[in-house]
């Protein structure tokens, strides 16, 4: 198992525009996730609250922080209080729902995010464990279930086709450039879908190499 | 490359190698996350400017005001307050309790802050070092590292109990600040690694128990105020650990109870805006005034 925190700038950071670390820059980052997996514009957002995020939401600036998440805004962005207005007027159906029952995925701080357009659709269920730190302990994506271990950095990879039985040379490389503590493989009716749960913070040369390598690859 | 697992551990690689917890903590860094020292540095001297400007502009004019109106402006009283009376628990501790009042009054007005470890808890760290700097003189160097020792022992926390109210209350957050900042002051000061460990011990053990009952779920009342408390614990803590005070459990046992502890904390208590003072006659006429009764 990897330690959920394994930054120093986990504990002091991130620079953030208040209130709430966890439910407000944490509620940023999940929607980051959501933005990077999705990759295209998208029309609808709904995004489902569960227990402490389900109570307090309003209070903390969830509602905003999501959207700016979502929109692909960092934690510090001044304009991270605008952001449901900014998301509508880019024409994306903006919704929260208060959920009574206990969160799916097992954490107080949980948001469910389900984003789709005309040909797209995906289920990002991410949880804020304090600090700005989050994990993501579900994923839907091309119908196909996925359950990470939960701390990022997650790697995941759309094999369409399933033309790459066992993803070899990809785990190969992740092996190489960015050890990971498990490796899961997802078997759709039209893709495979491989993912990694990362032991240590990618920096960026290294996310940039690997989806550059590999079509269809996310360092989320 | 493993990430140091126990306070004990880090205390036990500072005196074999006879080197101060910040220097390990910024080995650490490097390691982990394959940047160079003077990136790790770098990043970490943003933090702190960030948390200076926070500092500053929660004690400037009138202060800075929430949404709500809820809290802002109580750090430039404090700051008038010690400008014409003796206070009674010291012109330095009231200073720490301004700069924490001060950034907390900033993260509850949607300005930027560094969270540490979180944004509830955003003043604590910050109120006992930017009084330490005038009391000690300190440089920014000095100051770097005082971020550094307060981090790393803080992911032990973070890593073995938590710091997110919603699942420990604000022992996990108010708690953890101050125990990283009594530790930090500590080093600071000149105190060996073990009084770190006792300092952190003690803090931990003083704030144990504490829950997070914000009014109508916003990060103003009491959160703002938790922080002075934070702030003074972490000073008080690091006194008694320079004085050779003793905590009699172990600071990893002391991490280990605080997990347990918050664990044991209903719902209502852990960041829902439900039980404590949120519960109160008043807190709930507050919710019911800014949300409507609908909630």
């Amino acid at each position: 198992m990897g330690a959920k925190y394994r930054s120093v700038f986990d504990i002091i950071g991130p620079i953030m525009i208040g209130p709430s670390s966890s439910h407000t820059a944490g509620a940023v980052a999940i929607g980051r996730v959501a933005h990077k997996l999705f990759g295209e514009p998208m029309t609808k957002v709904t995004v489902h609250y569960y227990e402490s995020f389900a109570k307090t939401h309003r209070g903390h600036g969830t509602d905003y922080a999501i959207a700016a998440g979502i929109l692909g805004m960092a934690p510090d962005d001044q304009r991270v209080p605008q952001a449901p207005q900014i998301a509508r007027r880019n024409g994306i159906d903006l919704r929260y729902v208060e959920e009574e029952e206990p969160s799916p995925i097992h954490h107080p701080n949980t948001a469910v995010l389900c984003i789709s357009n005309k040909h797209k659709k995906i289920l990002v269920a991410g949880c804020s464990i304090g600090g700005g730190a989050i994990e993501i302990r579900k994923l839907v994506v091309e119908g196909v279930k996925i359950f990470p271990a939960g701390p990022l950095p997650i790697v995941l990879y759309v094999d369409h086709g399933k033309k790459h039985p066992n993803a070899v040379e990809l785990t190969a490389e992740v092996e190489k450039l960015a050890p990971f503590y498990r490796k899961q493989s997802m078997r759709g009716e039209e893709c495979d879908i491989y993912e990694y749960d990362i032991k240590h913070y990618m920096n960026k040369k290294t996310i940039d190499k690997l989806e550059a390598d590999f079509d269809n690859l996310i360092c989320l | 490359m493993n990430m140091y697992d126990s306070i004990q551990a880090i205390v036990d690689d500072a005196n074999e190698k006879n080197k101060p917890i910040s220097e390990l903590i910024i080995e650490q860094e490097c390691q982990l996350s394959g940047a160079d020292r003077e990136t790790v540095w770098n990043k970490m001297a943003k933090n702190l400017e960030i948390m200076r400007a926070a500092v500053k502009r929660g004690q400037e004019g009138n202060g800075v005001y929430s949404a709500t109106g809820l809290t802002g402006g109580e750090a430039v009283k404090i700051k008038k307050y010690r400008e014409k009376h003796q206070t009674l628990s010291g012109d330095t501790m009231m200073s720490a309790v301004q700069n924490a009042v001060a950034t907390n009054e900033v993260n509850a007005a949607m300005g930027v802050v560094c969270a540490t470890p979180t944004a509830g808890s955003s003043g604590t760290l910050p109120g006992v070092l930017f009084m330490l700097e005038k009391r000690l003189n300190l440089k920014e160097e000095q100051m770097i590292r005082f971020l550094f020792t307060a981090g790393g022992l803080g992911m032990v926390i973070a890593n073995h109990s938590g710091i997110a109210g919603a699942t420990g209350g604000c022992q996990a957050e108010v708690g953890s600040a101050a125990a990283m900042g009594a530790a930090a002051a500590v080093e600071i000061a000149g105190g060996t690694p073990e009084q770190s460990s006792q300092a952190l011990a003690m803090a931990i053990s003083n704030l144990l128990g504490l829950v997070c009952d914000p009014i109508a779920g916003l990060v103003e009342i009491p959160c703002v105020k938790r922080n002075a408390i934070g702030a003074g614990n972490a000073l008080i803590a690091a006194d008694m650990a320079l004085a050779g005070c003793i905590s009699k459990i172990p600071a990893d046992e002391c991490i280990s109870a605080m997990n347990k502890v918050g664990r044991g904390l209903p719902a209502s208590l852990r960041e829902t805006g439900i039980g404590g003072l949120a519960g109160t006659p008043t807190g709930q006429a507050i919710r019911a005034r800014i949300f409507g009764n609908n909630v």
